[in-house]
């Protein structure tokens, strides 16, 4: 028998019993749907942090006062007895000079008001600069002014959802005066609206001029310095020499430095590894399809017992047999495999359209997966039934 | 109804194989529904307990009024304070047991010749009961004047450890930033709670932390209450009190335990459903198999089927009779699940004894339930197929 003759008389066995046939697909096509779909939104999830971490803008290092031995501490949080100092910034702006911009930021949550509209948000106090570090961008008005760090004004750089629940109705905003806590300030920008970037809403905050904040909450340390590398520049030597810089200054290490690939990287290998475990209980799924083929299969053989007696004594060998009925096990499966990856990139599609910014879209190696997995069930899953064909007696076969 | 069922079980036993199979693929399925949500539970008890160890009368209250996301005040600075003051003025809320003014930063420990990095705590007397925290050796600090600064320091047992390797803490002299502080006490070991070393602190009075981090405000204020009295109850008056200190303006956040739990709650719940429902993928395809086979027995059980209702059974009875088969397949493969699952979480319980798992009987109970239902709805197309054989038809397609 040659190899296309095996692969049509599996065929048409499946086309024979279509509903059996359906019924299998269906259970095989489920499975690989749930698990390429989990793949995608996971990895879909994955890209979209990363997309975050980039918007954010690259080869970014913050440093944090304080500096924890313990293992999960979270540096930042609360204060620190020797603050991050503007003269801290000064001296890397000046001492390291592969820094392309050093911003100083100082944050606070404060209550902005326009007459009786009123809303609670992270105010930030910063220079010029943080706007291009962070990739934002102003839709109308001007950046804060170019100040000497030491000296603030009563200005403000409202976020662009700010500015419309402060000013509704299409007021402009920019030329009005706002209040910050107890002071008065002028709107002088107004933001575009970046959403949420690494829980800060973009949308939702103010900026003013570092020295302003910091004499607003009484502080006399930063929040933290946002530090933008040249590109050229190696990462690793840089903080290194920004750590110096800092020691010395300090005489202890007293502070954090995280880069942006640091921080995002660990993230990323916490999105993989949920992704995978989602993934794996989904494809338990996919060994109770293959357990359902084989039942199948196991019920074909015994009622095509005289078919394969037939065989047998027209001289097909026990390999032979066995090959007829591994082929259909495999065409199932890959079959199934092939709808449930079609419905679950058609699903991911439609997501897209609703949700553009998210890409669910299943990775490659998912795609290969699946139908690497799907085929291998039904091979694994067919070789006892083909067994137990192939080991029929061909004159007891013909009898019955 | 009990001939039904030994009826549908002779069917099943007839073929042992193919039901075994069939009842493999939902045993699969609710083994893993089982599994999963478990772990789920496991992981909300787990945090319940976390929280609950602190006691459930407590309030915590930030500075800042949360709108948006996250605790105000646990990052950066604001305007809004709260202050050792409104501490003090919370005292005369009736059914308020315990205050505990915290400050909190991160600092260097240096002492027995060697430094550490750790969080500093700045609290007051109360806190080792209001936290349920006991201490190992000597003191805490002692009641006092919240406002006087006194140079006193209790050490976690970690940080003992580390800085005084073969040596007693006690009455020795730390250095934290340009102070010295003598150590009067050690915490006892309490190990980590949520991933964070509580070991590895120390804490100092509330005044002097304030001074070492150059604050004039508190990071929160933590208090317990009787059971005895509403929280509600409690919660407004407090809020009463610090508006009318703060001017009339609710530029604080003031949480409790009970709703931080119910909240922490309702999110595993979610997560666990989600989980359980990804589980639940392997069940709906093993439904599909009960059904492909039992589509396949009602075609090879034509003819028995038309001699039944030659017989006069009506097809009422032969729908009952395939749908009880269907039935005992699933509720068999529901107990096996249930076996299995239950087998799995004794089986990674001995293996990972930290890993938290619970299975409360009610999801035992679903479980079975669940198999049941799968069986109906698998069984519903092969059994209305054999119900509306044709009898003669059905009796000369066998012959």
């Amino acid at each position: 028998m040659r190899s296309a003759d095996k692969w049509r008389f599996a065929l048409n066995a499946l086309l024979h019993n279509r509903l059996r046939t359906g019924l299998c697909l269906l259970g095989i096509s489920i499975g690989v749907t749930a698990v390429v779909l989990l793949t995608g939104l996971g990895e879909g999830a994955r890209r979209y942090v990363g997309a975050q971490f980039q918007s954010l803008g690259t080869n970014l290092v913050f440093i944090f006062p304080g500096h924890a031995d313990t293992e999960g501490a979270m540096p930042g949080l609360g204060g620190a007895p020797n603050d991050l100092s503007l003269q801290d910034a000064r001296a890397l702006q000046r001492e390291v000079r592969q820094l392309k911009t050093v911003v100083p930021i100082s944050l606070g949550s404060e209550t902005v008001a326009n007459r009786e509209r009123s809303k609670q948000v992270y105010v930030l106090g910063t220079t010029p600069q943080f706007i291009e570090a962070r990739g934002l961008r102003l839709s109308s008005g001007v950046n804060l002014p170019e100040l000497d760090w030491e000296r603030g004004q009563p200005v403000i750089v409202l976020g662009g959802e700010l500015a419309r629940e402060l000013f509704p109705g299409g007021e402009v905003a920019v030329g009005n005066t706002v209040r910050v806590g107890d002071r008065r300030v002028r709107v002088i920008g107004v933001m575009e609206d970046r959403g949420t970037q690494v829980g800060l809403d973009t949308g939702l905050m103010g900026l003013i001029p570092v020295a302003s904040a910091m004499s607003m909450y009484n502080e006399s340390g930063l929040f933290r310095i946002l530090v933008e590398i040249g590109a050229q520049t190696d990462t690793d030597r840089t903080v290194a020499r920004m750590r110096e810089v800092l020691m010395e200054r300090h005489g202890e290490e007293d502070f954090t430095c995280k880069t942006q690939e640091s921080v995002a990287g660990s993230l990323s290998t916490i999105m993989r590894v949920l992704t995978l475990a989602l993934a794996g209980i989904a494809s338990v799924s996919l060994a109770v399809a293959g357990i359902g083929i084989m039942n199948v299969m196991l019920v074909s053989v015994s009622e095509r017992r005289s078919e394969v007696g037939l065989l047998r004594a027209l001289g097909a060998g026990h390999a032979q047999v066995r090959g007829i009925f591994l082929a259909e096990a495999a065409l199932i499966s890959a079959a199934g495999g092939v709808i449930g990856l079609a419905i679950a990139i058609v699903a991911s599609l439609v997501l897209r359209s609703f949700y553009p910014a998210f890409d669910a879209t299943p990775p490659w190696w998912s795609v290969l997966a699946a139908l690497g997995v799907s085929t291998g069930v039904g091979l694994l899953f067919g070789v006892m039934p083909a067994n137990k064909a192939s080991r029929l007696d061909p004159v007891v076969a013909l009898r019955s | 109804m009990g001939n039904l069922f030994s009826l549908a079980l002779g069917a099943i036993l007839g073929h042992r194989q193919r039901s075994l199979l069939s009842m493999l693929g939902i045993a699969i399925g609710i083994a893993a529904v089982v599994l999963l949500t478990s772990m789920g539970e496991g992981t909300r008890r787990f945090i319940s307990a976390e929280f609950s160890q602190f006691g459930t009368h407590i309030i915590a209250i930030n500075p800042g009024k949360a709108e948006t996301f996250g605790i105000p005040g646990m990052m950066g600075g604001t305007t809004q304070k709260l202050t050792i003051d409104d501490a003090l003025a919370l005292r005369r809320v009736q059914g308020v047991e315990r205050i505990v003014p915290l400050v909190f930063g991160q600092g260097r420990v240096e002492g027995g010749g060697r430094a550490r990095s750790i969080m500093i705590f700045g609290v007051t007397s109360d806190m080792p009961d209001l936290w349920k925290f006991d201490l190992g050796v000597g003191l805490f600090i002692p009641e006092g004047d919240w406002k006087r600064e006194s140079q006193v320091c209790v050490l976690g047992a970690r940080v003992s450890r580390e800085l005084f390797v073969d040596g007693n803490p006690l009455g020795n002299f730390v250095r934290v930033a340009d102070r010295r502080l003598r150590v009067i006490g050690v915490m006892a070991a309490r190990g980590n709670i949520f991933g964070q070393d509580i070991d590895d602190v120390a804490y100092v009075p509330t005044a002097t932390a304030m001074q070492l981090f150059n604050r004039e405000e508190l990071g929160e204020i933590d208090i317990e209450y009787s059971e005895s009295v509403i929280t509600a109850r409690v919660v407004a008056d407090i809020k009463a009190i610090l508006t009318e200190r703060h001017g009339g303006r609710e530029d604080y956040t003031l949480n409790t335990q009970q709703e931080m739990l119910s909240v922490m709650g309702s999110v595993m719940d979610v997560v666990t459903m989600a989980v359980g429902a990804i589980g639940g993928i392997s069940l709906l395809v093993g439904a599909v198999g009960i059904l492909t086979m039992m589509w396949i027995s009602v075609g090879e059980r034509t003819g028995e089927i038309g001699l039944m209702k030659a017989l006069g059974a009506t097809s009422s009875k032969i729908l009952k009779v395939f749908m009880a088969e269907a039935i005992v397949l699933g509720l068999l493969g529901g107990v096996a699940g249930v076996l299995l699952g239950l087998s799995c979480v004794v089986v990674i319980r001995a293996i990972v004894p930290d890993l938290p798992l619970g299975t409360p009987p009610e999801f035992v109970v679903a479980a079975f339930l669940i198999s049941v239902v799968t069986g109906v709805l698998a069984g519903i197309l092969p059994a209305r197929r054999a119900a509306n054989l044709d009898p003669i038809e059905a009796l000369r397609a066998d012959g």
